[in-house]
């Protein structure tokens, strides 16, 4: 798979968190997390209770994405005052993810496709929040 | 809008000189087939295989199932702006190759998942163990961008069902299904005291290979929008859905919503039949808040007694399932939600990644870490790799035999939350 950079993007409000080097490579706005899937789940809960918001949501769409390697995720680039919402979501997203992810391990054997995809999904992602004027 | 649904039972195929049908035995010219397919540039190869069920034949990774029909009366053939000029579909009559299926293979990433078992225990999970399968295997050229990889599996696969199904064109069915409901206005003047019913139909809309059309439009683009139900059932909806082996709506299952075959049934006799609600799974929260309160709004102003909700995918589209309900809900407007679980493997865990008290009527489709035990096939269509994709990655799934412990997620259409599927409910 062939990965094509990143969105032109006028809307500049937001930051990505991930673990994901492709990402990470050909985005600006990049909060790097060190580490894998959970991780990135934790820094971005750490976030939220410091008053960010979530701008894409922290799971994927199908159980098949659970076992993706790496995870890009949307927030605001600004804190503010914080947002019960927001927080009940990453909550529930590192419980579900544990639940599913407790007794397998991540999908290593096939990270270079699920980085593509992920970063795939950030590309849909980013356009979806600039079609958005708010 | 009236729509003929005309079957024609199939209950063979092989490969032969021309394609045809006779006395429910479908031939296909596969060089035809194949010459066919290859007119799209992007192809490299093609490969046709058949499987019928009772084979002990593995189809994996499986992309999407169509159904193949020609429209012999009335607009839009095909697939209207996907493979056929834009046309109003809802209308007409449709022969239709009833238990034949094309179903595509073709990787556009290691990791896909869905595999269609013709026999044993992997076939009781898969509707599509049951129609003979004419399996396209594509192969697309070199250094294609991912969506146009996917985008040339996509077509091909219409295209083939496409080129099938002319072969019904003047075969007299077997059966005739007749789809027929008015506006509103005529049908709630027929039906004044009846139960005005909706289904809100949820599609996964969050990218390459989370992808649905409406009539070519990508369902990521949309507003939540009401269709005929025979609009569905003519063509109108197609899957770009790679990855929820367990719960994408094929387009087969779009050509044969069982929600919408249900409520039809149930139409003029217990409710008065609304219509369908398509409502996009977005990413981004505001894109969600606004589908969700947008799907609300246009229940409540087309005058919805109760709404059936049906979700594509787990994760995040569940928090969408539960956003809709409790809008409606506070609305007084009656939910029924339609979802699978992932209540782990004894089936004990939460189900849903998120809930809301609201959510009183639930009917759930199946739990989709249910793990099943698949034995070795004689053959494999498709990858043969992708088998280690399938078992899921735990300790001691791989077994010596060569059989391998699965899990529902990885077999196609096993909990349908369309109700597409094999699995039933019983009440405790």
């Amino acid at each position: 798979m062939v990965y094509i950079g990143e969105v032109n993007m006028k809307r500049k409000d937001y930051q990505i968190i991930t673990n994901n080097p492709l990402v990470k490579e050909n985005y600006d706005r990049v909060i790097f997390v060190d580490g894998g899937f959970q991780d990135v789940l934790i820094k971005t809960r750490d976030l939220v209770h410091s008053g960010y918001k979530l701008i894409s949501h922290p799971l994927g769409a199908s159980i098949r994405m659970f076992f993706s390697p790496y995870r890009s995720i949307l927030i605001t680039d600004k804190a503010d005052k914080l947002d019960m919402e927001h927080v009940e979501i990453i909550e529930n997203s590192i419980v579900s993810y544990k639940k599913q992810m407790d007794h397998r391990k991540p999908d290593e054997a096939n990270s270079k496709d699920y980085a593509c995809i992920d970063g795939e999904l950030l590309k849909s992602a980013l356009e979806e929040h600039e079609r958005l004027s708010i | 809008m009236k729509l003929e649904l005309r079957r024609i039972h199939i209950k063979d195929i092989q490969f032969g000189n021309e394609t045809v049908v006779k006395d429910g035995i479908l031939t296909i010219n596969q060089e035809e087939l194949v010459n066919k397919l290859k007119e799209d540039e992007r192809i490299k190869e093609v490969k046709v295989d058949l499987a019928r069920p009772g084979e002990k034949v593995r189809i994996i990774p499986v992309k999407d199932v169509i159904e193949p029909r020609v429209k012999i009366e009335g607009e839009g053939n095909g697939f209207p702006g996907v493979t056929t000029k834009m046309a109003q579909v809802g209308s007409g009559k449709v022969n239709v190759l009833y238990g034949a299926a094309v179903v595509t293979v073709g990787d556009i990433v290691g990791f896909q998942e869905g595999v269609i078992d013709m026999w044993g225990e992997g076939a009781k999970w898969t509707p599509f163990s049951k129609t003979y399968n004419i399996v396209v295997d594509i192969k697309p050229v070199e250094g294609l961008a991912p969506h146009t990889h996917e985008e040339t599996v996509r077509l091909a696969g219409l295209k083939a069902a496409e080129y099938i199904g002319e072969a019904g064109r003047n075969i007299e069915p077997d059966e005739v299904l007749v789809y027929e409901m008015g506006s509103h206005a005529e049908e709630s003047k027929k039906y004044p005291d009846l139960p005005r019913v909706l289904y809100v139909e949820m599609l996964i809309s969050q990218g390459l290979l989370h992808d649905g059309y409406i009539y070519g439009v990508n369902s990521q683009l949309i507003l939540p929008t009401l269709l005929h139900p025979n609009e569905e059932l003519d063509g109108a909806v197609i899957s770009g859905n790679c990855v929820a082996a367990c719960d994408k709506i094929t387009t087969y299952q779009h050509q044969n919503n069982s929600v919408i075959l249900d409520l039809y049934e149930q139409h003029g006799k217990t409710i008065n039949f609304l219509g369908v609600i398509l409502t996009p799974e977005l990413t981004t929260l505001e894109g969600k808040f606004r589908t969700c309160d947008y799907t609300a709004k246009l229940c409540k102003t087309l005058g919805a007694d109760g709404v059936i909700i049906s979700e594509e995918g787990y994760g995040n589209p569940d928090s969408d399932l539960l956003m809709i309900c409790k809008r409606l809900e506070k609305e007084g407007i009656k939910t029924v939600l339609i979802t699978d679980e992932c209540s782990g493997w004894d089936g004990m865990s939460q189900p849903l990644a998120d809930t809301t008290e609201e959510a009183v009527a639930v009917v759930s489709t199946g739990n989709v870490s249910h793990v099943i035990k698949l034995e070795p096939a004689d053959k494999v269509i498709g990858d043969i790799n992708a088998i280690t994709t399938l078992a899921g990655g735990w300790e001691g799934c791989l077994e010596e035999d060569g059989s391998l412990q699965c899990e529902l997620n990885a077999v196609i259409g096993s909990t349908s939350e369309i109700g597409y599927h094999n699995c039933t409910v019983k009440l405790y």
